[in-house]
């Protein structure tokens, strides 16, 4: 019993992690980024790529973050900066950002091939019994990663002039512009640092998975399904719980149902929590759970 | 107001235009059952490539159907398209059903498949549809891969074999090509069919002006899921289709065959009639025609969509579209320049006698409202207006007249009171059961079609004047009813819209006329359905001197036909002389209810609203 959460809490922290990339993304431009799973593949397979040729594991984590956020910011302005403009077209991103997600993990693939390669043991050796359960240290620094990360943004967002300027951006891109905010860069700022989150994760889970360029297509879907289990859509932290939530769900189901559950067991749970509350568990909207602060709807 | 009710010149029946169309649509359904007996003697290799192409084109006309036309995109069409292809396999494999029953429940079961999803997923709107649809399409995929035992896992099941023709048929080729190539056909039509009917614009309406086309009497919501749930069995029919061209697998339809759906949709022109086919052709022939390294193939893919997208957001077929009419308008030039100031002039303002006591035809009764958790914007409000009166409602800004004319129609629903229409309590009946009342409004911004022409925005005003619009709409020029009633609807907008004084306007896009134009639509989609109450919400906003004249006299005409009228509005030179009563509101409030000069008279009036 033990055991699973706490490797749930561990796994979920890294869908958090991309569920939260997802999220922040979509907080500022209101669209999501479906490349979002390969830019955590970046990652990957450049800090593997890196650490393979000798540099030391801290370095090749760097460029391989710093990658990724290059990556991530292409992927705002090819991909949604054009189709926003026009804004002829509210859906066109959802095309876009699925070519870019494609361009990105074919030429991936183009360049290191289809099969997994190794990524370098960050903390694998070391374990911790914790009561009757042991955790890894890879898997501890998961979720205290995680717990920063997502402490630390909601922090940025509430009490810091960019993180209200964020927020001022998400709420209406035309008043926020008007009163001097360039929400250009705010949108940049704002895919960069969701790329870093999916790179982080990308890190986190590296000496597990191995390097693969189809690894993107995996997390982005879980990272997805937290964020919309969550209600990440509303509140990026919520993304967050959203992970946790699948992970110990996924777990559960692969201790208690059989060694395949975790497949498909997160997507019921994921249509039963839709079903009573579309917009996610976690969400002002949700009819079983609402947040103290009053929502204002609007005439 | 005589002059403007003399009959406008009506479009005459353009047979000749008729004719040369038919002729050239018989041309073009000959050359396609041509390519199609051309395809179906050629090489299997070919033949595939065209098939698959077809498929998609079916699965993407389904796609936009519902995106194109009402604005919904759904990303569950590569689910539907799924369990048609597997429902038809297994059962015909493993349980011998005949493959045409198969047809019909397969079409049956998706369609209403199709419509409980759509009931579910339309709680929420916009961006939450398209995330709905793609999370049970993720939903279906996780299944196929994962019971093995039935769907075969990731290996997927070799599909069943289309039954041959009967030997007095053999010289036709193959027949699964006549079969996929005339429900590519059919698909077509049906499309086309609803494209050439009433319910078009309808559909639009509902799409980009929700409230307009419930002020109208349409039940949006129903229509929305009976509409999805066509879209849905269409998809379901192309996965029955395509489990006779091989083997069935669940990445065949995943969640990136609806966005590839998507792709062609886009690539080709949404809302066009053959976009999506064209759209289709390019994205299934892709792989075949740039036969490189499959990685850069996906790479270069990957890059034409986006090109696609940032360079052509309205497709192919819209980019050919706008050329033509450029075209076209170079060879006519625009021939309203000069007509495009003169509105008819205002006649002078009858004083129409009005009926003293007559009965009451919309009646408030301690209505209270309020928005969310804040406070109350309505408080304790009564209101009476006669039949055959016009009735002001006035008030500053914020003191709830436009939240009264909103309970009235029925976009919201009070909290306390009731409401009465003819003595009929209707406050719990939604906007579209008042319209059959006899109740129409106007909105204060103007709720309209942009692309459409304010003839077919009027159009949408006589949904519930003619009957069965939806059941005939699949079929509607291919029936003479069909026919005769698009006529008689066109001739009716024009007009109405004639005898508001846009009879000018009739054939612009609604994007290009002035302001004072789309008010007038406005009021000439109300009007056209001879309502016997009308609701307007500041008519007046933003007209010139000259409209507001105009607009004046179009309705005191209207009082004299025994159209009850509530106003609301700011100007008050303008109102005052049309009202029988006016009813002040302030801060949620009535202050006052009374004949123009009692209210002009009133001191707290004259403190609060008037400014004195």
């Amino acid at each position: 019993m033990l055991q699973f959460v706490l490797s749930g809490v561990a796994i979920g922290s890294i869908y958090g992690l991309i569920g939260m990339a997802l999220a922040i993304s979509f907080y500022v431009t209101r669209i999501i980024n479906f490349a979002q799973g390969q830019l955590m593949m970046v990652t990957v397979m450049v800090t593997a790529e890196l650490a393979s040729s000798g540099y030391p594991v801290w370095l090749a984590a760097l460029a391989g973050l710093a990658c990724s956020c290059i990556v991530g910011i292409l992927s705002y302005v090819i991909a949604v900066r054009p189709i926003l403009l026009s804004n002829r077209f509210s859906f066109g991103w959802l095309v876009s950002t699925l070519g870019f997600a494609v361009i990105v993990e074919n030429a991936a693939a183009y360049i290191w091939g289809p099969t997994s390669q190794a990524f370098p043991p960050i903390l694998n050796g070391i374990s911790l019994p914790i009561g009757g359960a042991v955790l890894t240290a890879q898997q501890l620094l998961a979720i205290v990663t995680a717990a920063v990360l997502a402490a630390g943004f909601e922090i940025v967002r509430r009490y810091t002039l960019f993180g209200k300027l964020g927020m001022a951006t998400a709420a209406d891109p035309e008043m926020a512009s008007a009163i001097g905010a360039n929400t250009a860069i705010v949108a940049i700022v704002a895919f960069a640092v969701s790329a870093v989150y999916a790179g982080i994760a990308g890190l986190l889970i590296g000496p597990s998975t191995f390097a693969n360029p189809y690894l993107g297509d995996t997390f982005g879907t879980y990272g997805f399904i937290a964020m919309m289990i969550g209600g990440g859509t509303e509140r990026p932290i919520a993304a967050m719980f959203g992970g946790l939530l699948l992970g110990v769900c996924a777990e559960g189901a692969n201790a208690l149902i059989n060694s395949q559950a975790s497949d498909w067991f997160p997507f019921i749970v994921l249509v039963l929590i839709l079903i009573v509350s579309p917009k996610g568990l976690f969400s002002t909207s949700n009819p079983l759970f609402r947040p103290r602060r009053a929502a204002v709807t609007r005439g | 107001m005589a002059p403007a009710f003399d009959t406008q010149p009506v479009t005459a029946p353009r047979l000749r235009v008729g004719r040369w169309r038919a002729a050239g649509l018989l041309a073009v359904l000959i050359a396609y059952l041509a390519a199609t007996a051309y395809v179906a003697h050629t090489d299997l290799g070919l033949q595939s490539l065209v098939l698959v192409a077809a498929v998609f084109g079916i699965l993407a006309i389904s796609l936009d159907l519902v995106a194109g036309m009402l604005g919904l995109y759904s990303l569950g069409q590569g689910g539907f398209f799924g369990i048609g292809a597997y429902a038809t396999t297994i059962l015909a494999n493993d349980y011998g059903w005949n493959v045409f029953g198969l047809l019909a429940l397969v079409l049956a079961a998706t369609g209403l498949i199709g419509m409980a999803v759509g009931a579910m997923s339309l709680r929420v709107s916009g961006l939450y549809f398209a995330i709905t649809t793609f999370i049970f399409t993720l939903v279906l995929t996780v299944l196929a891969t994962d019971m093995v035992t039935v769907t075969g896992g990731l290996q997927g099941l070799l599909g069943p074999a289309f039954p041959d023709f009967p030997t007095s048929l053999e010289w036709l080729g193959t027949p699964l090509v006549w079969c996929i190539m005339l429900a590519l056909l059919a698909c077509l039509c049906l499309v086309w069919n609803i494209r050439h009917s009433p319910l078009y614009p309808i559909l639009l309406s509902i799409r980009d002006a929700e409230p307009f086309a419930e002020a109208a009497g349409a039940r949006t919501a129903a229509i929305k899921v009976g509409v999805f749930g066509v879209s849905a069995a269409m998809a379901g029919g192309a996965g029955w289709l395509f489990s006779f061209l091989g083997v069935v697998s669940p990445s065949q339809f995943d969640w990136s065959v609806s966005l590839n759906v998507l792709v062609m949709v886009l690539i080709g022109g949404i809302n066009t009639s053959v976009g999506p086919v064209v759209g289709a052709m390019f994205v299934s022939m892709f792989p075949n025609v740039v036969n490189i390294n499959p990685w850069l193939q996906e790479i270069v893919y990957g890059a034409l969509s986006i090109l696609a997208i940032t360079l052509l957001p309205d497709g192919v077929v819209g980019i050919a579209r706008r050329a033509l009419a450029r075209r076209a308008g170079e060879i006519a030039p625009v021939a309203d320049a000069a007509s495009a100031e003169a509105l008819p002039a205002a006649p002078t303002v009858a004083s129409a006698a009005s009926p003293k006591d007559s009965e009451i035809i919309v009646e408030c009764r301690s209505i209270e409202f309020g928005y969310g958790l804040g406070p109350k914007v309505l408080r304790n409000v009564d209101l009476a207006v006669r039949r055959g009166h016009i009735h002001g409602l006035i008030g500053p800004n914020g003191s709830g007249k436009s939240t009264l004319a909103n309970v009235i129609s029925g976009r919201l629903t009070p909290h306390a009171g009731e409401v009465l229409l003819k003595g009929t309590r209707v406050d719990g009946m939604p906007a579209s059961s008042r319209s059959r009342l006899g109740l129409r409004r106007t909105f204060q911004a103007a709720q309209l079609v942009k692309e459409l022409t304010p003839t077919q925005n009027v159009m949408v005003g006589l949904f519930d004047r003619v009957p069965r619009i939806v059941g005939r709409a699949p079929l509607w020029p291919m029936l003479a009813s069909g026919r005769r009633d698009l006529a008689a609807m066109q001739r009716r907008a024009s007009e109405a819209l004639g005898l508001v004084g846009a009879g000018d306007w009739t054939s612009r896009q609604v994007a290009d006329v002035p302001h004072g134009i789309e008010q007038l639509t406005q009021l000439a989609s109300v009007c056209v359905a001879g309502p016997d109450i009308i609701v307007l919400d500041e008519p007046a906003t933003g007209l010139s001197a000259k409209e507001v004249r105009h607009l004046a006299a179009i309705l005191a005409n209207l009082k004299t036909q025994g159209v009850t009228m509530i106003i609301i509005e700011h100007q008050t030179r303008f109102l005052f002389p049309l009202c029988d009563r006016v009813t002040v509101l302030n801060a949620g409030e009535v202050i006052l209810t009374g004949s123009a000069d009692e209210v002009r008279a009133d001191p707290v009036v004259r403190q609060v609203y008037l400014g004195e």
